[in-house]
C-alpha cells in the first residue's frame, strides 16, 4: 500500500537513503541521455531541440497515470500524498526567474550538477551562481517575505478548481502533451541546427 | 513514426480509462467494522488508573491525558496535565494534529469508561493510532487512587503493595486518603499541544 513515505512506514533516514539511490539513478539517466549539455536545454527555447520538454512532460504524465490508476485499484492512498502548497505570485515570479536562469545558463539545477560531475566548467560556474542565488534569497528573506507568502491558497488541485474529476483532467493533460510533442517536433524540423 | 503513434494511442487510452471510471475515495487506513470490533474486544486500549497514576507521578513525557468531559467538569477538577477535548468537539479540526500523531500516547478519560471509549472508537475508526482509554474513568480513579481501601489482613502481599502504591500515589497527586476528591487541585501544567510533524518540503525541479 503506497506511498511508502508516510511518517510511520519508513523512517526519515531510510527515506533519505532511498532518495540518495533514486538521485544517483536520476543523474545517471540525465547524463546518459545527453542532458548535461547546455545546448540541449537552450534548444527548447530556440526550438531546435525539444527533448527536454518531451522527457519531462512524459515523466509527468507517466507519474500521473501511475498514481491515478494505482489509487483506482486501491494500491495508493492519494489522501496522504504531499501536495506542495500554492502561493500564486511567488510561483509566477519564481518561475520567471528560474526560466531566465535556464536560458542564460543552459542548465537547470539538476543538469548543472550532472554536468559539473563530468567536469564541465560552465556547469561549475552555473553552480556558483546557484549558490549566490540561494544566499541572496536566504539573507534577504525579510525583504521578500511579504511577496513570498502572499496569496496563500492552500493545496488546491487544478481539477478541483475546474470542477472536473482528476481522471478527466488527466486525459486532457495527455492530449495537450501529445499536441505539444507534435508541435515540438515540427519546430525541430523548422529550426534545424547542425549536430553538436 | 510508427512507435510514436502506438505510444500516443496507449497513453490516450489509459487517459480514457482514468476519465471514465469514478474516483476511488475510500481511505484504506480506516478500519472496517470487523477490525474495530476485534480491537475493542482485545481490550488493549485500556490503561488502569494505577498505570496512569504511575505515568503521572513519573512525569513520563510519552503520554498525554485527554479529558473528554465537558469544560465545566474539566474546570472543576481534572487530572494533572490533562487537556480538555469535550467528546462533542472531538472531530473539530484543531484537535487532529493532537489525536493523529505518533509521538505521544493519548489517554482518554471521562467520569466512567463510556465516553472515553466513545472517543477511542471514533479516533480508531478514523485510523488514528496511539489513543488509549483510562479504565473506569474518574470514578474508579477516585475509588482506587484517591481513596484506596486497606486490604483485609489475610490478603496476599501483592494487595498490600498495591495499596501502598495507591496511598502514596494519592498523596502525591494531592488526594490524601481521607477525602475522595482533593480540596485544592494540583495546578496542572499548561498542556502542550504537540504540533503535527512538519511535512518536509519536497525539493523538486530537474
Amino acid at each position: 500500500m503506497g506511498p511508502l513515505i508516510v511518517y510511520d512506514s519508513i523512517s526519515q533516514n531510510t527515506n533519505l537513503l532511498l532518495a540518495f539511490f533514486i538521485g544517483i539513478g536520476f543523474g545517471w539517466v540525465l547524463e546518459s541521455s545527453g542532458f548535461s549539455s547546455s545546448r540541449k536545454l537552450a534548444g527548447v527555447f530556440y526550438g531546435y531541440d525539444t527533448v527536454v520538454l518531451k522527457v519531462f512532460f512524459t515523466a509527468a504524465i507517466t507519474a500521473m497515470i501511475g498514481l491515478l490508476l494505482l489509487s483506482l485499484f486501491g494500491w495508493m492512498d492519494l489522501g496522504v500524498m504531499y501536495i506542495n502548497p500554492t502561493f500564486l505570485p511567488s510561483a509566477i515570479i519564481g518561475g520567471a526567474i528560474m526560466g531566465l536562469g535556464f536560458i542564460m545558463g543552459g542548465f537547470c539545477p539538476g543538469t548543472s550538477f550532472c554536468a559539473a560531475s563530468i567536469g564541465k566548467l560552465d556547469a561549475m560556474v552555473f553552480m556558483i551562481g546557484l549558490f549566490i542565488g540561494i544566499f541572496v534569497f536566504a539573507e534577504g528573506y525579510p525583504v521578500w517575505e511579504g511577496i513570498y507568502k502572499a496569496n496563500f491558497m492552500g493545496t488546491p488541485k487544478i481539477s478541483q478548481s475546474l470542477g472536473m474529476s482528476d481522471g478527466l483532467l488527466g486525459l486532457l493533460v495527455i492530449i495537450v502533451a501529445a499536441i505539444m510533442f507534435w508541435i515540438g517536433e515540427w519546430a525541430e524540423k523548422k529550426f534545424p541546427q547542425a549536430e553538436y | 513514426m510508427k512507435t510514436r503513434v502506438i505510444i500516443t494511442i496507449v497513453f490516450v487510452s489509459l487517459g480514457l480509462i482514468m476519465a471514465a471510471v469514478p474516483q476511488n475515495k475510500t481511505n484504506p487506513k480506516q478500519l472496517s467494522a470487523k477490525q474495530l470490533l476485534a480491537e475493542a474486544h482485545s481490550q488493549n486500549q485500556y490503561f488502569t488508573p494505577d498505570q496512569v497514576a504511575d505515568l503521572v507521578i513519573k512525569k513520563d513525557p510519552s503520554f498525554q491525558l485527554i479529558d473528554v468531559r465537558s469544560l465545566d467538569a474539566y474546570e472543576k477538577f481534572h487530572l494533572p496535565g490533562a487537556v480538555n477535548i469535550p467528546l462533542t468537539d472531538i472531530l473539530d479540526e484543531q484537535w487532529t494534529p493532537m489525536l493523529n500523531q505518533s509521538l505521544k500516547m493519548n489517554i482518554f478519560y471521562s467520569n466512567g469508561t463510556v465516553d472515553a471509549d466513545k472517543a477511542w472508537m471514533i479516533t480508531r475508526q478514523l485510523g488514528y493510532k496511539n489513543n488509549y482509554v483510562m479504565q473506569g474513568g474518574m470514578n474508579y480513579w477516585a475509588e482506587t487512587i484517591m481513596n484506596p481501601k486497606a486490604p483485609a489482613s489475610t490478603s496476599p502481599n501483592e494487595e498490600f503493595a498495591k495499596y501502598d502504591f495507591r496511598k502514596g500515589a494519592g498523596q502525591a497527586l494531592g488526594g490524601g486518603v481521607k477525602s475522595v476528591m482533593p480540596e485544592n487541585n494540583v495546578e496542572a501544567p499548561k498542556p502542550v499541544i504537540p504540533k503535527a510533524p512538519r511535512k518536509k518540503r519536497v525539493q523538486g525541479g530537474c
